[in-house]
């Protein structure tokens, strides 16, 4: 898009034009699609490889944290199917990836997505309004320093053991930074936009969506990013409180066995599916962002 | 004509009274009167942050005065309105947008259904017809400067309020766009107040010049300015032209 110069038959002729210079403000250097991905393999394969070897020379015990190759092992186990059929009651692990990891995004994506619906409005309300935020942001700010697992009590009595209280947390760890960065960004919006397009006719009740929405989504796309995370963050708190399927049940429970093995494994899916919800949520905001990048 | 925009052929186009404005003990306009006939060009020349800004935002209806009156097409001013659109220094388009969708935006907001026929004269009058769908950050300074015109001329407006509009362009570039604001303003017969600080600007562009004082701003002298059209880089030659501007900026480095 950016090296594009479509210069029609007479397009700025006798007016002298130059397009924009295609330099990014920004300081970062540019780098391509594989150096990015190969720059980001080389730290994991170069700590790989001295765990590999610390654990092979004995340096690292078993016990206390598994060699690469046995952690293979047990990612393979978590993916394929046994043999023999689960034993009812205990919390499975052998062949149980898809099932809990299932779980574990089928609560975070219904509470996130509410904490979307939620946060947007309410974070633009506090953007554009003197008045809300006067009134909202000493209690919605208190509030939210409230930590993750501080909700856990009151959530458990509010919703029991079970989905409920998981999917609260869920929601009551997305909703903050959503709110926060629409706000800001909201906030932001520079005056003279709002004034052009009403000079332009657009209708007052017509800017939020016309002019601040649009304007402030750069920073309400980072908001929906953070809220991404501490959304999965709060759920494993929640998975931990006697959940029967989600990673954090399973990590649970491999602690009880002392899994160390079982846990890191679970540990390393969470990151995977942290990052992997990043990516779709970058990819499918990027078209409307893009105009703001550096 | 286009667009919703009553066209109200009775009446100036702008009809100021007394009108006075301050922030808190600080007065910025004293007392000011103008009067801007329809398709007339009022140059307002003034030294830097004498009060031009702001009596353009109250001409605009952006701000409202403390006192007196302003008129628009023989009806008051309440607010911002597409009737009397204002373009700044630094433009601002809708940096999301493509330059067509910028252009657009207007006569969509007021309903008009023939936005894509008045989108394409109005980029082949600014030249930019091989840019349509570019994003403001591609274009040049100059071509930003022009699409924000374009844009508020899309509505049709009878009056349009420039403030310092080529003030971030470079001397040979604010020439070329005084000379295509010239000719696109002639052939709308739009109406204009043209904010400035330049001498040169102000007599180039205007049929009327109106010099304001220092803060707070008051009218020291309002001349008609007859000199031969059509005006371009020959007037910048012309003796009539040259002594105009030394005397007007005599009296304005005494001021």
């Amino acid at each position: 898009m950016r090296d594009v110069a479509v210069v029609g038959p007479d397009a700025g002729t006798d007016l002298g034009d130059e397009l924009a210079p295609s330099s990014a403000t920004s300081t970062r250097q540019r780098l391509s699609g594989w150096q990015r991905v190969a720059i980001g393999a080389a730290l994991p394969i170069a700590v790989v490889g001295v765990w590999s070897v610390l654990s092979a020379t004995g340096v690292l015990s078993d016990d206390l944290f598994p060699s690469p190759m046995e952690l293979l092992r047990t990612a393979r186990a978590f993916v394929v199917a046994p043999k023999r059929p689960p034993v009812p009651g205990v919390i499975p692990f052998k062949g149980a990836a898809v099932m809990h990891i299932r779980a574990t995004v089928g609560r975070l994506g219904l509470a996130y997505l509410i904490a979307v619906l939620v946060g947007v409005p309410l974070g633009m309300g506090l953007g554009l309004s003197r008045w809300m935020s006067a009134a909202v942001d000493p209690v919605f700010h208190a509030v939210r320093s409230v930590p993750i697992t501080a909700w856990l009590p009151i959530a458990l009595v509010w919703f029991g053991l079970g989905e409920g209280t998981a999917r609260f947390l869920v929601f009551i760890g997305a909703v903050s930074p959503i709110v926060v960065a629409t706000a800001d960004s909201t906030a932001r919006v520079p005056r003279q936009l709002v004034d052009t397009a009403r000079m332009l006719g657009t209708r007052p009740r017509e800017l939020a969506r016309r002019v601040y929405l649009p304007a402030g989504l750069p920073g309400i796309v980072t908001g929906m990013r953070l809220g991404l995370t501490l959304g999965l963050t709060s759920g494993i708190v929640g998975e931990l409180s006697g959940q029967s399927s989600g990673l954090g049940a399973m990590m649970f429970a491999a602690r009880e066995v002392s899994r160390l093995d079982q846990i890191i494994i679970g540990m390393a899916t969470f990151a995977l599916i942290g990052l992997a919800g990043d990516l779709l949520l970058r990819a499918a905001s990027r078209p409307l962002v893009r105009w703001a990048d550096a | 004509m286009g667009g919703r925009l009553s066209t109200t052929a009775a009446g100036p186009a702008l009809l100021a009274t007394g009108v006075a404005k301050g922030y808190g003990n600080l007065s910025v306009i004293a007392e000011l009167d103008l009067l801007v006939a329809a398709g007339e060009v009022v140059a307002v020349l003034g030294p830097s942050g004498c009060g031009k800004s702001t009596l353009l935002r109250v001409l605009a209806g952006l701000e409202r005065p403390d006192r007196g009156r302003v008129e628009a097409g023989g009806r008051p001013v309440r607010g911002p309105s597409p009737e009397r659109p204002m373009v700044v220094q630094g433009a601002t388009l809708f940096p999301w947008l493509s330059l067509r969708a910028n252009l657009e935006w207007g006569p969509r907001s007021l309903g008009d259904r023939r936005s894509g026929v008045i989108v394409d004269e109005l980029l082949h009058a600014t030249g930019l017809n091989g840019y349509a769908d570019l994003l403001p950050r591609q274009l040049s300074g100059g071509m930003r400067q022009r699409a924000a015109i374009a844009q508020v001329l899309a509505n049709r407006p009878p009056l349009l309020l420039l403030d310092e509009p080529f003030g971030a362009l470079d001397a040979q570039t604010r020439l070329r766009m005084q000379e295509w604001l010239i000719g696109l303003l002639a052939e709308r017969e739009t109406a204009t107040v043209l904010v400035t600080h330049d001498v040169e600007e102000a007599l180039l562009l205007g049929h009327r010049l109106v010099r304001l004082s220092h803060r707070p701003a008051a009218v020291l002298e309002d001349v008609v300015l007859d000199l031969p059209s059509p005006r371009g880089r020959l007037t910048l030659a012309d003796p009539r032209f040259v002594t105009l501007k030394a005397s007007v900026l005599a009296r304005v480095l005494d001021a």
